[in-house]
């Protein structure tokens, strides 16, 4: 067992004005990754405001008080650089791998569109992405097959008024309202440096990096109060189990069945991110042996289960299975429920969690073999944790995990009450 | 507050170097190797000569199915036991095929790589291919088409392919078939083309600390029992572009976005053109600053984004621009990408333009090329398409040396936006009589 999951150094320091740095060098290769983390997600938004944290992310790329319209993207592409940014429940993060020396280059327009975005955001922009937006809904959640899952389950799993009711992407009623001083107020409340955690990994040195910070975000004034998102770490179970049947055009029946378990970063999360592992990665698992293979009632590319890492409330663990042809969908959940409820009742065989721990070391240093993989890695755990060091911990908190923590946390977790089945029909069969 | 007015400039460059090539013959095959020092995970990959390009006309499909039916079981071992043994290595067989190869590889934990290739071997050598696994796996795998052939895309990618290349020809078809096409596959078809092209030893690719590793070892293990020499591979297909434009409308009742597939023939990867031609595209279409997402994304609002590319294999090649948009801008979508298409070709590149695209391609190859699975595909690379162990740098080289006149000599002549096939996958009662108002071709309805 390996002692750290993350053998490379790591430095920090905190400016004035609250911004967190975290420095890992790696001379490797002649590429760095810079990374921030600002601590806003969908899980601050009001009612009314869904959608905004997201939209907003779309506005940090169309110029701030020094960089013109477009001019963000061309100057990263233009120096050999990759660039994206992404929005979840949790947190907004933006990140950019460029050659090494265009290190500077980047640091620049992360503390303009920091420091600068207010003035430069115009309502012909805000309408621009906002039909953009209303775009992505419409090609990843509107236009395909079972696109809509998640946000069914979301308010299926969390009450309304907890801080993951609802879907990142927003409602199309919330991003049609969206009005300019709104956002022009979103900016000034969450995009603080004291509300931001700056990573750069590559080929750097700690000494640089915390120089460069201090020369371009170092006068970015802090803010005083930052909202913060409602608390959703207690989630009252229904006590009974939810069910929702959608029938709509899809190729096939569908089942999802969703449990809230813990949040990511604690020890019970830990033992469900191995259990998901057993239960669903691979052909390995117990879904693909049983429902797959043994019984051939799911389709065999379809069958998995995945943890949601969300760190704010207990995160969902998500099963899914599709029905072979013929296969009714009430048999299909029937045979992914028993499953799922023999995690606490058939002990995990030391196979099993070989495998599952094998996987999850491979996965977890696919993950560090890049510097932009570690750098969110290395932001995530300083944002969330308070301290980036602790993502050395993940990797062996997996490899410690027994069978006796997993059949206790599905006979904690996985309970038949506390379940959430969604089931897509197709419509010629309802 | 004070934000730095000034935008700095770059710091002095640290060049990129592809990492040192290791190539030498091993009983009977190839291996091809780059050494990564110090990094924690390995990949091989066992590259066979048996892309889409082999399978027989009419078995389209055939080359996914028998990547599926390899994990069914070995002669050593059942197909249960085979997944726990390769995964309790922290792997998975990775197993697919483009048109010029067939690829299956494992990722693992650099000392658990001698175990990792013993297990692909055994899976690529002596599958079991038991008749009654073979049709399961085929009828799952047409079951896995019909699903994706629910999703948009598909079916306007078959519908572009067919008009380019002739539905005649193998490659005017899908690259895995259609869902029709693997369900009439029969058990002696998979264990015909295994048997003709998966016991020739092929290349092994090895990305990772080579100080670990004993590649002779693997190689050995790669291609025991293996016997047979190279075939010949075929040469250039020439195909022209269409006489005048056409529009292919795909009905999707109910679509809220209609999906745009714009394309036609483009030259084959050898073709002395390929590094203009790349830019070319990456101008028009590639970059997110590309003409076509700036106007249709950026200034129109009527996509979440449009790209469009030059992609070639060895024996043939296809320009063309995908995306998906608001049901109710379908017709000024098109005809707005069709004129840019048009102006690039008229009047080529500018040098802002050009100098985003050289400096992206070429920063690209030191921002991408750092996992094995990356360093990898670029062996890959090398092999498929015969190319020296310094191909890297001499393509940083050519593509920063690119000036305007020569790419927008190779958009002159390699785009043809008076021959494009214009496919729209989407609700045709709510779009049709705008397309056929829009005057840019004749509208033909797809059958399928």
């Amino acid at each position: 067992m390996p002692d750290s999951g993350f053998p490379w150094p790591i430095e920090t320091t905190r400016l004035d004005n609250g911004l967190r740095v975290v420095v890992s060098e790696d001379r490797t290769a002649p590429a760095v990754a810079v990374n921030l983390w600002y601590d806003i997600g969908s899980r601050h938004e009001p009612e009314g405001q869904t959608g905004f944290a997201h939209l907003f992310e779309h506005l940090m790329f169309e110029g701030s008080t020094n960089v013109a319209k477009t001019e963000h993207m061309k100057l990263v592409q233009g120096c050999g650089g990759s660039l994206n940014a992404t929005t979840n429940p949790d947190r907004t993060n933006y990140f950019e791998t460029v050659p090494a020396e265009h290190l500077e280059l980047t640091l620049w327009l992360e503390a303009d569109r920091m420091g600068g975005l207010v003035p430069a955001l115009t309502q012909e922009t805000l309408d621009n992405q906002r039909d953009v937006v209303k775009n992505e809904r419409r090609q990843r959640y509107e236009n395909v097959p079972y696109g809509d899952a998640w946000l069914r389950l979301l308010p299926l799993l969390y009450p309304p008024g907890h801080p993951y009711h609802h879907a990142t992407i927003g409602s199309m009623a919330d991003l049609n309202a969206a009005d300019l001083p709104t956002f022009q107020a979103f900016h000034t409340a969450y995009y603080a440096p004291n509300n931001a955690v700056l990573t750069v990994v590559g080929d750097t040195s700690a000494v640089e990096v915390f120089a460069l910070a201090e020369k371009y975000f170092g006068a970015i004034p802090s803010r005083p109060e930052i909202p913060a998102a409602p608390d959703g770490q207690y989630v009252p179970g229904a006590g009974v189990a939810t069910t929702e049947t959608v029938v709509t055009e899809v190729p096939a029946p569908r089942v999802y069945v969703a449990h809230r378990t813990h949040p990511f970063g604690t020890a019970g999360y830990d033992v469900t991110s191995v259990l998901a592992t057993v239960l669903g990665s691979g052909r390995g698992s117990r879904l693909y042996q049983r429902l797959a293979d043994g019984e051939r009632i799911a389709q065999p590319d379809l069958v998995g289960a995945y943890g949601v890492d969300l760190a704010y409330a207990p995160a969902p663990l998500i099963a899914t299975a599709t029905a072979r042809p013929g296969v009714p969908a009430e048999r299909l959940a029937a045979g992914l429920g028993e499953v799922v409820d023999e995690l606490a009742t058939v002990p995990v065989t030391a196979a099993e969690l070989d495998r599952a721990k094998a996987l999850l070391s491979t996965a977890w240093w696919r993950q560090m073999s890049t510097v932009e993989g570690r750098a969110d890695t290395l932001g995530r755990y300083a944002t969330q944790f308070g301290d980036p060091r602790q993502a050395a911990e993940r990797l062996p908190a997996w490899l410690g995990v027994t069978a006796e923590q997993i059949a206790a946390v599905a006979a904690e977790v996985l309970a038949p009450a506390d379940r959430v089945t969604l089931t897509y029909l197709p419509e010629e069969s309802s | 507050m004070t934000l730095i007015s000034t935008r700095p400039g770059p710091g002095a460059a640290r060049p990129y170097r592809f990492p040192k090539v290791v190539r030498r013959g091993v009983a009977g095959g190839q291996l091809v190797a780059a050494h990564l020092p110090g990094q924690s995970l390995a990949v091989a990959l066992l590259l066979l000569d048996a892309g889409a390009g082999r399978e027989p006309q009419g078995r389209e499909g055939l080359g996914g199915v028998l990547a599926k039916a390899l994990e069914e079981g070995t002669a050593q071992r059942d197909a249960t036991a085979y997944a726990l043994a390769i995964e309790a290595l922290g792997t998975e067989l990775v197993a697919g095929l483009d048109w010029d190869s067939f690829q299956v590889s494992v990722q693992v934990p650099v000392d658990r790589l001698p175990a990792a290739v013993e297990l692909l071997a055994e899976a690529v050598r002596t599958p079991r291919l038991d008749p009654d696994d073979v049709r399961r796996v085929r009828d799952d795998e047409a079951t896995a088409q019909r699903m994706d052939w629910a999703n948009p895309g598909p079916r306007a990618d078959a519908a572009l392919r067919a008009d380019l290349f002739g539905a005649e020809n193998r490659w005017g078809r899908p690259l895995y078939g259609d869902p029709e096409t693997v369900a009439a596959l029969e058990v002696e078809d998979v264990r015909i083309f295994h048997s003709e092209w998966f016991l020739r030893p092929g290349t092994l690719i090895v990305a990772g600390d080579l100080e670990r590793l004993d590649l002779d070892a693997l190689a050995a293990t790669a291609f025991a029992g293996t016997g047979g020499g190279a075939v010949d591979r075929g040469g250039p297909v020439e195909v022209t572009p269409r006489d005048g434009r056409k529009i292919i409308l795909v009905d999707r009742p109910g679509s809220v976005q209609s999906t745009l597939r714009l394309g036609h023939p483009s030259p084959h990867r050898a073709h002395p053109d390929h590094v203009p031609m790349r830019l070319a595209g990456t101008v028009l279409g590639g970059a997110f600053t590309s003409r076509l997402n700036h106007l249709i994304r950026e200034v129109r609002g009527y996509t979440y984004g449009i790209r469009g590319d030059f992609v070639s294999s060895r024996r043939f090649g296809r320009f063309a621009v995908s995306s998906g948009v608001q049901t109710a801008v379908t017709a000024p979508a098109l005809v707005e990408a069709v004129g840019e298409i048009t102006r690039t070709q008229q009047t080529g590149v500018t040098e802002p333009e050009l100098a985003v695209a050289r400096s992206w391609l070429a920063g690209q190859l030191s921002v991408e090329l750092q996992t094995p699975r990356a360093i990898a595909a670029a062996l890959t690379t090398l092999v498929v398409h015969d190319l020296p162990d310094d191909y890297h740098a001499r393509l940083r080289a050519a593509l920063l040396a690119a000036e305007v006149e020569e790419v927008s000599a190779a958009a002159a002549a390699h785009l043809h936006p008076a021959g494009l096939t214009l496919v729209v996958e989407g609700d045709a009662a709510q779009i049709r009589a705008e397309l056929a108002a829009t005057d840019l071709g004749e509208v033909v309805t797809s059958t399928r």
